[in-house]
């Protein structure tokens, strides 16, 4: 039982239950605000800077990138990996927090989804774009060919990563989209315009909410929730082995699955952070997605950002403590001092440092720090991820080889350009999409909020 | 055509206590719709589903199938050594995890829809359409067979137990 003493009021406002669908599906309904057309515009932008960069790397080919024999992986593994670790948000905020029994994710879950979803496209552009000759792509499937037949190398940790992340998008976005269902029908009832109901009612699939297909629903919800958890630590061990399962000082550590797992759910919810934190200001939804929610993000960061930075010791002292003399070299001459410094205490100070600052109440309860803060997170997790690739391919085993690294505008606008793929996709989800689970939160809102024997301030 | 009764309720926790009523006096309540689940209504409309059976069989059947996928390419159909590592390896297991899981998902949610008979585009009226707003509806099936004295009791004990409206419906979806 939640018990509001304790835990304070979830949804503010005394919302009743229709309150609830008209305050979130206000924004579908209202004409598209200025903001939006701007946003929008600098995102089609940063896509057609990115859609240059694409079409330049696939009509020459990935020479045009500035890696090099040494670094063969630059910008783009950097990027991939930074994106998969944002698209582990929403299924940890839906799943772990369900298994939790967290209530207040109910205001969030949608929105973290919608993230999720597009980041992992984001995410999946650079491994296709990395092919080279892309054209070539269906080379990973295993079908039945004229060579031999011949077929993939399934102990490949790159052939384990298509298969995790085309399940992994997979699940997500059948999740998210069946827990859309109810609220499309919501829209489909309520609306004034026939486009609307005609639109709404096909993506509702006739849902009627009797309570059988309720039974059933949740019964869905929460085998596909289930079956996505162990996706959400599978999915970044998998991209983790990339790098752990080679030789490479740096990379070849047992610490890489779990330190990357934990890595992709402090940047997921970093980036949910930095989102819902906008949302609910461009649509008034501080009633839903109140101060504490927000408090409850930035205690869980802190926790995390702690095993963040034992990790990062971690690695130093086994870099150490394993006698290996490459492995020191990497981590002394190539990290913590030398060419690469700037990165490396980028990364400690951006994730291991500055959220612990959210030890503080006065800085919890201060959004534009946390907002801040939040932004920090998801630049210290890029560096992370550039510490990791191109220090350790710089210098390696062989000096006479050694190399450095530098990304062409090239890379940087396909960089871009997939910034500007993530922002469009959330700025329609934001415009097209209830934002926010209204039967979710319809569920929750009684025992949360209203229950008078429960609430402090009646 | 068949025709039911409605009794609308404005409180989920007035709703249950309605159903208890309306058992406990021989009324049999045939559906309940809402805005969103209600756990204690399924023990007590004796509604249960069989979904999580089929989601295992899909997961022992999908781990199982993509096994001898793995093992017939990899051993049979084309032994081909990698780096001295044995044809038949554990590290397929990491392939057969995630299809599971995604043979598991994509399964578990083509049942669902082929379940609950819903489809892109398909449409519906419902009995009444505040039932996915703010309003929860019982449905009294089988008006149409009661005599007056009998609906006059069903209308009476719904409006005893709470109800803000009572209204007679031609809509029979899952009944």
């Amino acid at each position: 039982m939640y018990n509001t003493r304790v835990r304070g009021i979830l949804i503010k406002g005394n919302k009743t239950y229709s309150d609830v669908s008209r305050d979130v599906l206000r924004p579908l309904d209202e004409p598209t605000p200025i903001w939006w057309w701007v946003t929008a515009g600098l995102a089609i932008i940063a896509m057609a800077w990115g859609s240059w960069a694409f079409y330049n790397t696939i009509s020459t080919g990935i020479g045009i990138w500035g890696l090099n024999n040494n670094v063969g992986w630059g910008f783009e593994i950097i990027n991939f990996v930074w994106w998969i670790g944002i698209g582990h948000a929403g299924t940890a905020f839906s799943i772990f927090l369900l298994i939790l029994r967290q209530k207040w994710r109910t205001s969030i879950n949608r929105a973290a989804e919608a993230m999720t979803i597009f980041a992992v496209m984001a995410a999946g552009l650079f491994p296709l774009l990395h092919m080279g000759r892309i054209w070539d792509g269906f080379f990973i499937f295993p079908y039945w060919n004229t060579r031999g037949p011949l077929w993939d190398n399934f102990n490949s940790p790159l052939f384990w990563d298509v298969v995790a992340i085309s399940t992994y998008f997979m699940a997500s976005a059948l999740f998210w989209y069946m827990g859309m269902i109810p609220d499309f029908a919501t829209i489909r009832e309520s609306t004034a315009s026939k486009i609307k109901k005609k639109i709404y009612g096909a993506m509702s699939f006739g849902w009627i909410g009797n309570a059988k297909s309720w039974l059933r629903f949740e019964t869905a919800a929460l085998l596909l929730g289930g079956m996505a958890a162990p996706l959400v630590v599978s999915v970044h061990s998998i991209v983790s082995m990339d790098f752990s399962v080679s030789v490479v000082p740096g990379w070849h550590t047992t610490i890489f699955p779990p330190y990357f797992v934990i890595g992709a759910i402090f940047s997921g919810f970093g980036m949910v952070l930095t989102l819902m934190i906008i949302l609910r200001k461009l649509y008034s939804f501080k009633d839903y997605v109140t101060d504490g929610h927000l408090d409850a993000i930035t205690r869980i960061l802190t926790f995390i950002s702690l095993i963040m930075a034992t990790a990062y010791m971690t690695e130093l002292f086994t870099a150490w403590y394993s006698g290996s003399e490459y492995e020191l070299f990497t981590f002394l001459n190539n990290r913590v001092t030398g060419e690469y410094t700037f990165a490396y205490w980028t990364m400690i100070t951006c994730n291991a440092i500055i959220p612990q600052l959210f030890w503080f109440k006065k800085i919890r309860k201060n959004i534009t720090i946390v907002f801040i803060i939040s932004i920090f997170i998801n630049i210290g997790m890029w560096f992370e991820r550039y510490v990791i690739v191109v220090t350790s391919l710089s210098k390696d085993f062989l000096p006479a080889t050694w190399a450095s690294y530098s990304p062409t505008i090239i890379e940087v606008a396909a960089f871009v350009g997939t910034i500007g793929l993530f922002v469009f996709g959330v700025l329609a989800f934001f415009r097209w999409l209830p934002t926010i689970a209204i039967s979710e939160v319809k569920g929750v809102l009684k025992e949360t909020t209203t229950l008078k024997s429960f609430t402090d301030e009646n | 055509m068949k025709t039911s009764i409605l009794g609308i309720y404005e409180d989920e926790d007035v709703l249950m206590h309605a159903i208890d009523k309306l058992q406990a006096s021989n009324i049999k309540v045939a559906d309940v719709y809402s805005p969103f689940p209600l756990h204690g209504i399924w023990s007590r409309l004796k509604l249960n589903t069989k979904l999580p059976y089929a989601t295992f069989i899909y997961g022992a059947v999908g781990a199982v199938v993509i096994f001898i996928m793995l093992y017939w390419m990899s051993v049979v159909s084309y032994p081909l050594k990698f780096g001295g590592k044995p044809l038949n390896t554990l590290s397929f297991i990491i392939i057969m995890f995630v299809g599971t899981i995604f043979i598991g998902t994509l399964f578990t949610f083509l049942t669902y829809l082929f379940r609950e008979k819903m489809y892109p585009g398909k449409q519906v009226v419902l009995p009444d359409p505040r039932s996915v707003e703010d309003k929860f509806v019982i449905v009294i099936a089988n008006a149409d067979e009661m005599n007056e004295q009998e609906s006059k009791h069903v209308m009476k004990m719904l409006k005893e137990t709470g109800a803000t409206e009572i209204k007679e419906s031609t809509v029979n979806l899952h009944v």
